[in-house]
């Protein structure tokens, strides 16, 4: 348990300097973003491997794939949100993002349109060579077991934004206990900047923390 | 033994670097400034004060930009400076800031022309009606000005942020490298360069790893060496390909077991590789050691330096306060048998590998006045503290020292503390 909050801890941290980091001058650096977002792998997979231990006697899951086909659609429409950004940059392993790197290359601030179609193949078969092992959610994690044989897109499916309690995806308790630290961390924080950034950041706390999670698993910031 | 012989305020210093004969040090600073200083030429009359080294000049290199494709501000601070070797009466270095290398001619002048036909004394132009006589302008002396000139600028080459350049031994090339590529360029051409490295993967969601700092071999034209985020060193042969993406040797130490943590990633990323001034050796700092690796052992380093290994055990701490991705330089001496670098709290360290033995100082004016001998530093790691030792706890983090230089062939030092620079130099009996 201990270890569990440590980890949760770590990774609000490591997202809220990846927030931050945006913020300064000269623009996101790409060996920092990287260097957070394997931090926050770390804290993930210890974060799970707690987790999984805890939840060894449960049997209880949740259902993930139903609540794919409902998140596609209106992801698009939150195509211009900054809030994305970050998400953006750290698209999942999962199939949503895989068609915004290549165009959100060359911009740091990825507020590009979504593509029509998102491609729903799993790429983490491409992933699993080579040394991006450790960016695939390993199978000691159950949840993202199940994730796995239905196909589904996971955490990273969900850039729109369910009311909290409705958080689906593989990491539900994750998700909320993020969103719950991350949005308390964005209203008090002093270093917050002054100007809202548009659409949706307007509403931290609506930000569903599941769209936070996309930082977890990718390693890069999309130029 | 080292005495501390001058010290100046100036913004925080983000880089510090000797010229080839010792005789210049330049400075770049989060402004964008550089400030030059010139060792006095030793006089005969005060033969036991080795030349001080004073303020020759001072320049705005970058001033900050705005990129407006990418809506993106870019900073002036200067990351690198790296000086040519002279070759005529004027000094040339490269400087940089994350987008663009400027190559600036610093020259002295200390003439005039005077008794111009067309112009009077101030530069007006005489009424043509006035000119009765015709006379050739002479030179006089008037006081020394040293005037810096923007000669060449190499811009818009580099996507990412560039973290290092590096002249090479053929004085006509020079190279500038970024987070995922490096570029070589002709001193003389600054709307090309070619790209000899990229790392970029197709697509960037699999990206594992960045360039963190890159050096040409200090004779061999074609060699050079470019470090990774994963604490890997890559050296390359200009000869074998156009495109360098494919290593000629491939350094990496692997890892220890029993060091694994949860920050282990992040601490073996290599902030600094510098060649031995021979060529044989290669230098790597990550953010608690020092490594020193031979060219023709691939599979570990041949020396490993520990340079404040008290930290391992706070490295959540870092973390938090983001001194965990401090970016500590190290340097050779002249000869090769010193290394020395940085730490925090202000104190810097060195390694001596013939003696195995290695000393902590500090660069503070409190504790060091002008011409007095610096003493040894220690920090206390648990238990029992001694009087003068200071414990982890205490260190100041805020206070770090992440550039240094080292003379070419003497024992005289440059510290960037801050916004303060210190020069160390040994004591003559």
């Amino acid at each position: 348990m201990e270890v569990q909050k440590e980890a949760q801890r770590i990774m609000t941290l490591s997202v809220w300097k990846m927030y931050h980091s945006r913020m300064q001058r000269g623009g996101l650096r790409l060996h920092r973003s990287l260097q957070l977002s394997l931090v926050m792998r770390s804290a993930r997979e210890l974060y799970l491997s707690a987790k999984v231990e805890a939840l060894e006697p449960e049997v209880s899951l949740p259902p993930a794939l139903p609540s794919d086909p409902r998140l596609h659609p209106p992801r698009e429409a939150e195509s211009t949100a900054e809030t994305a950004t970050p998400d953006g940059e750290h698209p999942s392993p999962e199939p949503m993002d895989t068609q915004e790197a290549p165009t959100a290359e060359e911009t740091s601030a990825y507020c590009g349109p979504r593509p029509a179609k998102v491609s729903r193949k799993r790429r983490s078969s491409s992933l699993s060579d080579g040394g991006d092992a450790g960016l695939v959610p390993s199978k000691k994690a159950r949840l993202e077991e199940k994730e796995e044989e239905e196909g589904a897109s996971s955490e990273v499916a969900d850039r729109l934004q369910p009311p909290p309690a409705q958080a689906e995806g593989a990491f539900p308790n994750l998700a909320r206990v993020l969103q719950r630290r991350f949005s308390g961390l964005l209203n008090c924080s002093p270093a917050a900047p002054p100007t809202a950034p548009p659409a949706c950041e307007a509403k931290p706390a609506c930000r569903p923390a599941d769209s936070m999670l996309n930082v977890l698993v990718r390693a890069v910031v999309a130029f | 033994i080292l005495s501390s012989s001058c010290h100046t305020e100036a913004d925080i210093i983000s880089t510090v670097e000797f010229n080839h004969t010792g005789e210049l040090l330049a400075t770049g600073d989060k402004g964008g400034r550089v400030v030059i200083f010139q060792r006095e030429q030793e006089s005969k009359n005060q033969v036991h004060r080795r030349g001080e080294y004073n303020v020759y000049s001072t320049f705005q290199s970058h001033e900050p930009e705005f990129d407006y494709l990418k809506s993106l501000e870019i900073e002036e601070k200067i990351n690198k400076i790296r000086w040519l070797p002279q070759q005529n009466a004027a000094y040339f270095l490269l400087s940089t800031n994350d987008k663009t290398v400027k190559l600036w001619k610093v020259s002295e002048r200390d003439k005039r022309p005077e008794g111009y036909n067309l112009k009077d004394e101030e530069g007006r132009l005489r009424d043509p009606a006035t000119i009765t006589t015709l006379r050739v302008p002479v030179l006089r002396p008037m006081d020394l000005m040293v005037e810096a000139t923007p000669r060449r600028v190499f811009a818009n080459a580099h996507t990412y942020h560039i973290n290092s350049i590096s002249v090479n031994s053929d004085y006509e090339t020079y190279m500038s490298a970024d987070d995922l590529r490096i570029n070589l360029w002709n001193f003389e051409i600054t709307n090309q360069s070619f790209n000899i490295v990229d790392i970029k993967p197709a697509n960037m969601e699999e990206l594992t790893e960045v360039i963190t700092a890159a050096e040409f071999h200090p004779h061999h034209c074609n060699t050079f060496v470019y470090s990774s985020s994963k604490g890997t060193i890559r050296l390359c042969d200009m000869r074998a390909s156009a495109l360098c993406d494919r290593h000629t040797k491939f350094f990496e130490e692997p890892e220890d077991p029993s060091n694994r943590s949860f920050f282990s990633e992040i601490i073996s990323s290599i902030s600094d590789v510098k060649f031995s001034h021979s060529g044989r050796y290669i230098m790597t700092r990550d953010y608690l050691t020092v490594k020193v690796w031979d060219l023709n052992m691939e599979n570990r380093p041949i020396e490993t330096y520990q340079v404040h290994d008290y930290l391992r055990s706070k490295l959540c701490s870092l973390y938090e306060n983001d001194c965990i991705f401090d970016k500590f330089e190290c340097v050779w001496n002249g000869s090769d048998s010193v290394i020395m670098t940085g730490s925090y709290n202000n104190f810097f360290r060195m390694f001596d590998r013939n003696t195995k033995r290695d000393v902590t100082l500090e660069a503070s004016r409190e504790n060091s006045k002008p011409r007095a001998i610096l003493k040894p530093r220690k920090v206390c790691v648990g238990g029992k503290r001694r009087k003068d030792e200071i414990s982890v706890d205490s260190l100041d983090f805020s206070k770090k020292i992440l550039h240094t230089a080292w003379h070419p062939s003497e024992n005289i030092i440059a510290v960037a503390a801050t916004n303060n620079l210190y020069i160390f130099q040994d004591k003559v009996n």
